[in-house]
C-alpha cells in the first residue's frame, strides 16, 4: 500500500451529546507537514472535533485514519502515544511548578524509581533552544507570560515526539509581537515535518500560517479551501451561512458637542498625563499594544481603581468618582474586558445578570426586589441584542462567548441613564456573526447620540468603526488620529516605543 | 432597535412539584418530617409542650445562624463568634452586677457584640486580601482572652440580681418561652432581608463573583462590613439569652458555638464557598439538629453520641451534591455510549 498523502484523515464523524448532535458527519484531511486552519463560529463544533481527535471524546460514528491505518483512541493517552498533542487556548499548566516539571508532567524520565532531574532539565533546555525561548527550564511557570506558558506547552508536545500538534486559539491572548513569535515557531515546526491544526477566529493568523482551511458550521462540515484561492467574503459566508454585506456598519452621524473629557490623568506605574475627549455620537477608539495602559485609564474613569491625579468632566461638570457606583450614577457605563470574571456572574441567570447594576432603581422603595419588573426589563434588553437563549433564567455559563458578550451589552443598555459607554475589547473571542451584531449595536448607540469609547487591539475594527483613534504606548498618550488620518502603519508607529520615531504625528495634533 | 431575528426569550419559570422536592430545601423538609417521626419513636416524652420547654437551652445559638448564613453566602467565614458570646456574656453580668437598670444591661450587651463584629468587619474590609478564617481566628483568641482576663482567677461570674434578667427566660402564656418569639421575629427579618432585598442580592453577587459584583456597582466592602457587624450583634444577643438561662458566664461559655452554627448552615445547603443556599434551608437544618438533640437527650442518649450524629449528618449533607453530580455524569456517559 502506498504511503497515504494524508497523515490524518477523519471521515463521517458524528458525536452526540445528550440531546444534541455536536458533530454531524464531518470530514477532515490533514496533509503531511501542512498547517491547516480550522474555522467556524463559536459552537460550530471545532472544540468537540479536537477532543475526538485527541481521544477525550469517542465518536458515535465515523472513521479515523492515522497514516492510512484506522485507529481507535480510548483516551487522551492513546492519542499522545500515537503522536497527537494539543495545546489549548488557556494553557493548563501547574503554575507553582517549574518549566521542566510542566514539560514532563505525566511522562517523567524515571530510572530505578528515581526521577532523572539532570537529564530532564537538559532535555527541556534542548526543547526551549529549539523554540528560541527566552526563559529557563528552572523558571516557575506562574511567573511567565501567557505566551511563554504556551511555548512551554508546545515544548511539552514536542517532548512526546508529536507528529501532529493541535493549537486551539493560541493567539487569542497574545500581543501582536508575541503572535509573530508564535508564527515563527509554527513555521519552524512545519519545516521540521510536524503537521499542525490551527484553530483561530483571526483571519490574519490563517493567512499568515495556513495553506488550507476547513470550515465547520452548526456541527457540520462546510468545506475545505485553499487559503490562496478563497476570498475573505466567501470565507465569512461559509462560516456564518449568510453574507455579511457590511462588517463595520459605521453610521453617518452628525457629531455633537463634547460630552466627556479627561485632563492630565496619572496613576503611578500605570499611565501618565493622559487627556482625551469624546463628543456626542462619536465612536472613539483607544488602541496600542496590550499593556499600554488603555484599560487602566478607563478603569480609573469608572472608579474601579483610583487615579493619583487628573480631572474628569461629563457635560462640562467635573466628576468625583471613587467607586464604580459613582461612575454608573453619572451615566458612565463600562463593559469590562473579561466577560467571565468581570462582566458576568456565570452561575447566575441571564436576567439577574442584566438587572444587577440597576437593582436598586427597580426595587420597591429601593429595598425589596421586584421580580416582575426585573424579568420584564431583562427580557426586553436581552431580546433587543438578540441573545440566543431560551429563558432569562438560563445560567450565563451555558452561552457561547459571543452570546455572553451580548448579555454584557444588554446589561449596559439596561442602565437608562447611560451617557458614555466604554467598551473594553468588545469582540475579543467573539465569532464573526456576533461581532457584526455588536458593531451594529455600537452604530445604533452612536446614532442615538451617546459617546462611545472602544478599547481594542484589533486594527480592522478600530479602522472600521472609529471616528477618532487615540493611541497609547507605555502608559502615555502618543497621538490622536482622525478617521481620515488613521492607517495601520501610523497607528503601529504610534504604539511602538521607538526613540527614532520622528514624533511628527504627535506634533501635528 | 429590536432583535433582528425576532427571537423571543421566555421570562416565566415554572417549577414542578418534583423539581421543588429535589431542591435542597425540599429534601430538608422531607428530612424534617422524618426526623420528627424518628424522634417520636425513640422518646415517649417527645410532645409539643415538652419540646417547647426544652428548646430554649439550644435556641440561644440559633441567633447566630442567621448572620452566619450571610457571611457564608459572601464566601467568608467568622469563627470568632463563640468568643464574642463569652465576652458579651461576661460584660452583661458585670454591667448587671454593677447595678445598672435592665435596658442598660441589654443595650450594653448588644453594643459589646456589635463592636466586636465591627472590629472583625473593619479588619477584613481594610485588608481584603487576608483570608477571613485567619482574621477571625485572631480575634477569636483576642476576644476570649479579654473575657478570661476580666473573669479573673475564679474564671466565672454570676448574676447577683437574677430577678433582673428573669424576663428573658420566662414563658408567655405559660407555654411559649420569650426566646422562641424573639428567635422567630429575628428569623423572619433576616430571611426577608437575605431573600427579598437588594442587600441580600448583593451578598449573593459577591459570593458568586466578587469582581463582577464590584464592576456592577455593588459596594463589596460595605456589604461585608455590615454582615460582620450583624454577626457580632447576634453573638451579643446569644450571649444575653445564654447567660439569662445559665445565670452567669465562665471561660468556656460559647466554646465551639461557631462550628455548630457553621455546621447548621452548611447542612442547610449554604455552601461555604459562597453564593449558594437560602436561609429557609439553614433554618430548617437548624431545627432538625435542635429537635434531634432534644429527642436524643430525652431518650438518655449520651450527649457525646449526639455530637457524632450531628457530625455524620454534616458530612453526608456535604457529600450528597457531589454524589449527585457523579450519578449525573455516569448517566451522561451511559447515554453517550
Amino acid at each position: 500500500m502506498p504511503e497515504s498523502e494524508y497523515i490524518l484523515e477523519l471521515k463521517g464523524i458524528t458525536k452526540i451529546f445528550p440531546g444534541v448532535k455536536a458533530l454531524n458527519q464531518v470530514h477532515f484531511q490533514l496533509k503531511r507537514g501542512e498547517v491547516h486552519a480550522l474555522m467556524g463560529e463559536n459552537g460550530a463544533g471545532k472544540s468537540t472535533f479536537i477532543k475526538v481527535i485527541t481521544g477525550v471524546h469517542a465518536a458515535e460514528e465515523g472513521q479515523m485514519l492515522l497514516e492510512g491505518k484506522e485507529v481507535h483512541f480510548r483516551g487522551p493517552k492513546d492519542a499522545l502515544d500515537a503522536g497527537i498533542a494539543a495545546v489549548y487556548q488557556h494553557p493548563t499548566t501547574y503554575p507553582t511548578l517549574s518549566v521542566t516539571e510542566n514539560i514532563f508532567m505525566g511522562h517523567e524520565i524515571i530510572r530505578n524509581g528515581m526521577i532523572q532531574w539532570n537529564e530532564m532539565h537538559g532535555k527541556a533546555q534542548e526543547l526551549l533552544d529549539r523554540l528560541h525561548a527566552n526563559f529557563k527550564p528552572s523558571d516557575e511557570i506562574g511567573a511567565l507570560s501567557v505566551a511563554q506558558q504556551q511555548m512551554t506547552e508546545i515544548a511539552k508536545a514536542l517532548s512526546t515526539n508529536a507528529k501532529i500538534i493541535i493549537l486551539d486559539e493560541p493567539t487569542a491572548s497574545l500581543t501582536s509581537n508575541e503572535s509573530e513569535e508564535l508564527y515563527r515557531i509554527v513555521d519552524e515546526l512545519r519545516d521540521g515535518g510536524v503537521s499542525v491544526i490551527f484553530i483561530s477566529h483571526r483571519f490574519e493568523d490563517m493567512y499568515r500560517l495556513a495553506s488550507r482551511v476547513t470550515v465547520f458550521r452548526d456541527s457540520q462540515y462546510i468545506g475545505t479551501y485553499d487559503v490562496n484561492s478563497i476570498t475573505n467574503a466567501d470565507l465569512v459566508k461559509a462560516m456564518v451561512g449568510r453574507e455579511i454585506s457590511d462588517m463595520y456598519p459605521k453610521p453617518e452621524v452628525k457629531i455633537g458637542e463634547e460630552i466627556f473629557r479627561i485632563e492630565g490623568m496619572s496613576r503611578t506605574g500605570f499611565y501618565k498625563d493622559v487627556s482625551l475627549s469624546v463628543n456626542a455620537g462619536e465612536i472613539v477608539g483607544m488602541t496600542g499594544l496590550v499593556g499600554a495602559g488603555r484599560t487602566e485609564v478607563m478603569e480609573s474613569v469608572c472608579g474601579i481603581t483610583k487615579a493619583d491625579s487628573g480631572r474628569v468632566f461629563l457635560n462640562g461638570k467635573q466628576l468625583k468618582i471613587s467607586k464604580p457606583e459613582d461612575a454608573m450614577r453619572e451615566g458612565i457605563i463600562l463593559l469590562p474586558e473579561n466577560r467571565s470574571t468581570q462582566g458576568l456572574i456565570l452561575s447566575w441567570g441571564l436576567g439577574k445578570n442584566v438587572t444587577l447594576p440597576i437593582q436598586k432603581k427597580l426595587a420597591k422603595s429601593g429595598i425589596f426586589n421586584d421580580a416582575k419588573k426585573e424579568n420584564e426589563i431583562s427580557k426586553k434588553f436581552l431580546e433587543q441584542v438578540d441573545t440566543k437563549a431560551v429563558t432569562i433564567f438560563d445560567p450565563a455559563s451555558s452561552l457561547s462567548g459571543g452570546n455572553q458578550q451580548k448579555v454584557v451589552v444588554a446589561k449596559a443598555l439596561a442602565q437608562d441613564n447611560m451617557k458614555l459607554v466604554i467598551m473594553d475589547e468588545p469582540t475579543k473571542g467573539v465569532d464573526v456573526g456576533a461581532k457584526a451584531e455588536i458593531y451594529a449595536i455600537m452604530g445604533d448607540l452612536a446614532k442615538q447620540g451617546f459617546g462611545i469609547i472602544m478599547i481594542s487591539s484589533e486594527m480592522p475594527e478600530i479602522l472600521g468603526m472609529c471616528d477618532r483613534v487615540y493611541v497609547m504606548c507605555n502608559g502615555r498618550m502618543t497621538g490622536c488620529l482622525s478617521r481620515e488620518e488613521a492607517t495601520q502603519e501610523r497607528i503601529l508607529n504610534l504604539s511602538m516605543e521607538n526613540s527614532e520615531r520622528d514624533g511628527k504625528e504627535e506634533v501635528q495634533k | 432597535m429590536a432583535g433582528k431575528s425576532g427571537r423571543t426569550i421566555k421570562a416565566e419559570q415554572k417549577l414542578t412539584a418534583k423539581q421543588l422536592l429535589f431542591t435542597w430545601e425540599g429534601a430538608l423538609v422531607v428530612l424534617f418530617i422524618a426526623v420528627n417521626i424518628f424522634n417520636m419513636s425513640i422518646s415517649q416524652s417527645y410532645t409539643l409542650s415538652n419540646v417547647l420547654r426544652e428548646m430554649p437551652k439550644y435556641l440561644a445559638e440559633i441567633f447566630m445562624l442567621f448572620p452566619m448564613a450571610y457571611i457564608l453566602v459572601l464566601g467568608d467565614i467568622d469563627i470568632s463568634v463563640g468568643s464574642i458570646v463569652c465576652l458579651t456574656g461576661t460584660v452583661t453580668c458585670y454591667i448587671s452586677n454593677a447595678g445598672a437598670p435592665f435596658p442598660v444591661v441589654i443595650l450594653g450587651c448588644l453594643l459589646t457584640g456589635l463592636l466586636c463584629g465591627m472590629l472583625n468587619g473593619f479588619i477584613t474590609t481594610s485588608f481584603p486580601e487576608l483570608p477571613s478564617m485567619i482574621t477571625t481566628l485572631g480575634t477569636q483568641i483576642i476576644f476570649r482572652g479579654i473575657a478570661e482576663i476580666s473573669l479573673g482567677g475564679g474564671g466565672s461570674v454570676s448574676y447577683i440580681n437574677t430577678k433582673q434578667i428573669m424576663p428573658l427566660s420566662t414563658k408567655l402564656g405559660k407555654l411559649v418561652p420569650v426566646i422562641i418569639l424573639v428567635v422567630i421575629i429575628v428569623a423572619v427579618i433576616y430571611t426577608v432581608v437575605l431573600q427579598c432585598t437588594t442587600f441580600g442580592r448583593s451578598l449573593y453577587a459577591i459570593g458568586s463573583n466578587k469582581v463582577s459584583a464590584y464592576y456592577a456597582g455593588v459596594d463589596v466592602q460595605r456589604c461585608r462590613f455590615i454582615a460582620y457587624s450583624l454577626m457580632g450583634l447576634m453573638a451579643g444577643m446569644c450571649g444575653l439569652f445564654l447567660t439569662a438561662y445559665t445565670y452567669g458566664a465562665n471561660t468556656t461559655t460559647g466554646q465551639g458555638f461557631e462550628m455548630e452554627v457553621i455546621a447548621m448552615c452548611v447542612f442547610g445547603g449554604i455552601a461555604s464557598t459562597g453564593g449558594k443556599g437560602t436561609l429557609i434551608g439553614g433554618i430548617t437544618a437548624g431545627l432538625i439538629i435542635t429537635l434531634l438533640r432534644i429527642a436524643l437527650g430525652q431518650a438518655n442518649v449520651n450527649s457525646q453520641m449526639i455530637l457524632v450524629v450531628v457530625g455524620a449528618l454534616l458530612i453526608i449533607a456535604v457529600l450528597i451534591p457531589g454524589i449527585k453530580g457523579r450519578i449525573d455524569e455516569m448517566k451522561k456517559l451511559r447515554s453517550a455510549a
